[in-house]
């Protein structure tokens, strides 16, 4: 008797160990960028980092709004002082920030490298009345006094070029210094922070910061009310969303199986035994996923505990089988073949999870494969040694088995079926595939309304659109920005897109530089041009030798590069758009209001450089998905075969094959059929999905087909199929409700997949058919 | 292709000072007045001229349209530079101060907005007076002067008024530090619920003196 103890001693200790390791090394992240692909190609690698650590992630678009136009500036300029000091924040944008005194003292001294207007013959004695005559009329008009400082020292008024030609065009009104929506309406703002848009704790931080701060800034009568929008916004949204569902999905979930399993059994004990395999199988994943990832995500433990559901099956079986005759250890031995069979092909299941090469998934797959190959040991020799000698359930009514019995009967059900989801699968106008990534997003309409419209109304550049200039090093990659200049400006003319920003309109290449330097006169030549263009001007005599003076030293000045600006924020926005990665040089071109993205490609295509390549976030991203999807697909199948394989080798003989993969063919093909027929399209979730169903439904089937003596055993078999399948749908059922479109997606089709296998496996069950 | 001035962001961060010479001469500009109806109106009991008096003439007495002539004096320039126009009023609140000589130039102040047409340059540019505190100001004090309201008006600027109500001065000082950054003062001269001049002394010694001609233009 002291033999049979082992299992359970054993178990104890790595139950414990386990413990253990989960409670001091188990690390859950949050950062749903860990769960993105590597990404096959080039161009993918580069928007997969992007994504995970852009600037444009790490835009958060704010918006005051419910006040008169001075309260909303008033709160715009307190809410930005006060996040301006937060060392988790870049860099705050409310209108008011211009650049400061040593940047544009900066920019003042390197005037003649900068200056896009600069040409041969600004410095020739024509050109410099041109100018001249300019001023006079700048001093003449109201506006004159804006520049009036800036004449003696830059009477070529290149440095106010340089600034127009780096601000954005289009930023929004003002109102009292703040930027405002045209109807004054709300007061905008953008905050940077410097965690990336995907990193949701840091996220929930900051901005869990700014609403607090805007709460102490607003007057308590007053109606004012703070909008954030962007990526980070977007990925705590999703990220409370998925755990405020996976939170209320799980415990009712478990309610309801455990209201079910105690109706059902009536049995106090038996719920406790029930939850061995399935506590074994959560620790044994956690810490396998810990220990080769090196954390565990938030969302495949959620996922996870979900999918390993299915090992309850097991200790339903051991118990629905128990006899007072039998102990448990030899019932388990009587019913292990079959459920040996059953836990093998789950097993090939989810190892495709494991190998479709998305890291959300390969999670999810490792998780449940340690967890099913856990459960599986435990219910196999730790449960029966742990169930107390005699310990029976409640007595199972014998009419069920002939209920049972008499399903076959209504076999042609399934063809039946099975035409009708084939004719659906045909005709019904819902695209078989899920093209579009987007309607995967939990998000809300209104929350992308609302991104949209902010977006339009501070002139951010959309997440969607860019170009990618590749270069081997800086300088030739600025030449290129450099030839793609006029051609943008082209594109914004013919209202393909309504704006864009390129590093080359900051930081000239060297070989431009030297271009400017070329057109700077010596001291001499630039005096007597200057005396020529000013006679018969009223200027004081002598009032331009700051001019001179600067010109003359501009032609010493080094060239400017990334490192003059850096620190500033000039240089950021330069870090923003041109970069490396890997070895070479990249330039990002942000688009903004991009109308027609065919004509975009076309006019891409059109400049016949292969360095060039036109980015459509949103199609990469699908196309991505599209590439996992396909590889998901294929693995399936190569999982059918793996699993036919393993069936004709337990089965021992290639008949019984049939009547055990059939009902399970046929139940995918209707729950394709019922997924479609409802108005959604088969997305990878849904794929990944079918493998559940496959698990599951092969386990029924195998446990229908089983040959056994007894009108009792058979009675029992049935209702531990019962039992497992209403759990199974009771688990999915419930995620089929969930919001989440993943997790709907992964409800519905296990809750229909399951009940499909059970009815299916029960009305082609062979065995009635070669008794009778 | 040229880009407007003063549309953007970066362009408020170095040119945070304001236009004040236009708004130096549209500040009152709906308060001209014809002088046959000054004398009749406006002493108070002990016979002192005041600020709410001047005010509330020249609301009185405005006329739609009068001519100017502009001369600004720098010290970036050996002789003066001069220009003639016409300063228009329409109500509600639409000003326009339009340059004929020796060019042809117009800007008009609409609500918050600021539109230049220059032919010279060819431009029309729109400027937001959110970008200009300093005008902002000076554009909510018109808006006070023109309806009478003193008290505004003192709110504003320091207010100083020599003379009596034949021959007066009011000089306004700005409180606000972005309009004094620019502005030392301006100078109203006028009789009665008429301007005579404007002269606006910038805070680095340049000044612009208007002289208004009124009843030559409707």
């Amino acid at each position: 008797m002291r033999a049979s103890r082992w299992p359970a001693f054993i178990w104890s200790i790595c139950f414990a160990g386990a413990l253990w390791l989960a409670a001091t090394e188990l690390s859950i992240h949050s950062d749903l960028s860990d769960l993105l692909p590597e990404g096959t190609t080039n161009t993918q690698r580069l928007l997969l980092t992007q994504v995970r650590s852009g600037l444009a992630g790490r835009l958060i678009l704010v918006a005051i709004e419910g006040a008169e136009p001075d309260e909303l500036a008033r709160l715009s300029g307190d809410l930005s002082k006060r996040l301006q000091g937060n060392a988790q924040i870049d860099f705050v944008g409310n209108g008011a920030q211009g650049l400061s005194s040593d940047e544009q003292q900066l920019l003042f001294r390197l005037r003649y490298l900068l200056s896009s207007t600069l040409r041969a013959d600004t410095f020739s004695a024509d050109s410099l009345r041109g100018a001249l005559e300019k001023r006079l009329d700048d001093l003449r008009s109201p506006l004159g006094l804006l520049i009036k400082e800036y004449i003696p020292s830059d009477p070529t008024g290149e440095f106010l070029e340089i600034l127009q030609s780096w601000s954005d065009r289009e930023a929004p009104t003002k109102h009292r210094e703040v930027w405002m929506s045209a109807d004054l309406q709300r007061a905008l703002l953008v905050v940077q922070t410097k965690a990336a848009g995907f990193d949701a704790e840091p996220q929930a931080a900051i901005q869990q910061h700014i609403r607090a701060v805007f709460q102490q800034l607003r007057k308590d009568s007053s109606s004012a009310r703070l909008l954030l929008s962007g990526p980070g916004v977007f990925a705590v949204d999703i990220q409370q969303t998925i755990e405020q569902e996976i939170w209320w999905l799980s415990v009712t979930a478990s309610l309801l199986v455990v209201v079910f399993l105690c109706v059902t059994y009536r049995s106090v004990t038996l719920m406790v035994l029930s939850l061995i395999p399935l506590t074994s199988g959560i620790l044994a994943g956690l810490v396998a996923v810990n220990s080769w990832f090196g954390f565990v995500h938030g969302i495949t433990l959620g996922f996870g505990i979900t999918l390993l559901g299915v090992v309850d099956d097991y200790p339903i079986h051991l118990f629905s089988h128990l006899t007072r005759k039998e102990s448990a250890q030899a019932t388990m031995r009587t019913i292990w073949p079959t459920m040996r069979l059953g836990i093998v092909t789950t097993a090939i299941g989810f190892s495709s999870l494991l190998l479709a090469g998305f890291p959300a998934l390969a999670q999810l797959g490792l998780f449940a494969l340690a967890g099913l190959g856990a459960a599986a040991v435990v219910t196999r020799w730790v449960l029966p040694v742990c169930i107390p000698a005699g310990f029976v359930p409640r007595e199972i009514r014998s009419d069920l088995g002939r209920l049972v019995g008499s399903l076959p009967k209504a076999k042609f059900v399934v063809p039946v079926a099975v035409i009708l989801a084939t004719m659906v699968l045909i005709w019904s106008d819902t695209p078989l595939w899920q093209e579009d990534l987007e309607s995967l997003s939990p998000l809300s309409a209104g929350k992308k309304e609302l991104d949209q419209q902010l977006r339009q109304e501070l002139g951010a550049p959309d997440v969607r659109d860019l170009f990618v200039v590749e270069g081997t090093s800086v300088e030739a990659l600025l030449m290129k920005a450099e030839a793609m200049m006029p051609r943008l400006e082209q594109l914004r003319e013919d209202r393909v897109l309504s704006g864009y920003d390129i590093v080359s309109r900051y930081l000239p290449s060297q070989h431009v530089q030297q271009e400017r330097l070329k057109a700077l006169p010596d001291r001499g030549v630039l005096e007597r041009n200057l005396d020529a263009a000013q006679k018969g001007l009223p200027f004081m005599p002598g009032l331009f030798a700051p001019f001179v003076t600067a010109v003359d030293e501009a032609r010493s000045l080094p060239f400017v590069d990334r490192d003059t600006f850096r620190g500033t924020t000039l240089g950021m926005k330069l870090d923003s758009l041109l970069f490396s990665h890997q070895d070479e040089w990249l330039a990002i071109v942000p688009l903004r209001g991009v109308l027609d993205r065919t004509q975009l490609a076309t006019a891409a295509a059109s400049w016949g450089d292969t360095s060039v390549s036109y980015v459509d976030l949103k199609e990469e991203s699908n196309r991505l998905m599209r590439a996992y999807r396909n590889r998901m697909t294929q693995l399936v199948g190569w999982g059918t075969v793996a699993i036919a394989v393993s069936l004709v080798v337990g089965l021992g003989s290639i008949t019984r094959l049939g009547p055990v993969l059939a009902p399970i063919g046929c139940a995918v093909i209707v729950v394709a059929a019922i997924v479609k027929g409802s108005g959604e399209s088969l997305s990878l979730f849904h794929v990944a999905t079918f493998l559940l169903v496959i698990g599951l439904g092969l386990d029924y089937s195998l446990f229908f087909n089983r040959q056994e003596g007894t009108e009792i055993e058979r009675t029992k078999t049935v209702f531990g199929l019962l039992v497992c399948s209403t759990t199974t749908i009771l688990v999915f059922g419930l995620l089929a409700f969930s919001k989440i479109p993943v997790l709907h997606a992964i409800g519905l089709t296990a809750a229909c997949g399951s009940f499909c296998c059970l009815l299916f496996s029960g009305l082609m069950a062979q065995r009635e058919a070669t008794d009778a | 292709m040229r880009r407007t001035i003063g549309s953007t962001s970066m362009m408020c961060g170095i040119v945070r000072i304001s236009p004040f010479f236009l708004f130096g001469g549209l500040l009152l500009l709906g308060t001209l007045a014809a002088p046959e109806h000054a004398s009749s109106r406006g002493d108070d009991v002990t016979g002192a001229w005041t600020v709410e008096q001047v005010v509330a003439s020249l609301k009185e007495e405005r006329e739609p349209a009068v001519p100017f002539e502009e001369a600004t004096h720098s010290s970036l320039l050996s002789a003066p530079l001069i220009v003639r126009g016409i300063l228009r009023f329409t109500p509600p609140s639409r000003l326009e101060k339009e340059v004929l000589e020796p060019y042809h130039e117009r800007y008009v102040v609409e609500g918050d907005l600021v539109t230049v047409e220059s032919e010279r340059k060819r431009a029309k540019k729109r400027i937001s007076l959110g970008d200009y505190p300093g005008l902002r100001g000076f554009v909510e004090a018109f808006r006070a002067g023109f309806t009478g309201d003193a008290a505004q008006l003192k709110q504003m600027y320091e207010t100083a008024l020599d003379g009596n109500r034949e021959q007066w001065t009011l000089r306004l000082h700005p409180r606000d530090p972005a309009g004094r950054s620019m502005v030392e003062d301006i100078v109203f001269s006028g009789s009665g619920g008429r301007i005579s001049s404007i002269v606006i002394h910038a805070a680095d010694g340049d000044r612009s003196v208007m002289t208004l001609r009124r009843g030559a233009a409707k």
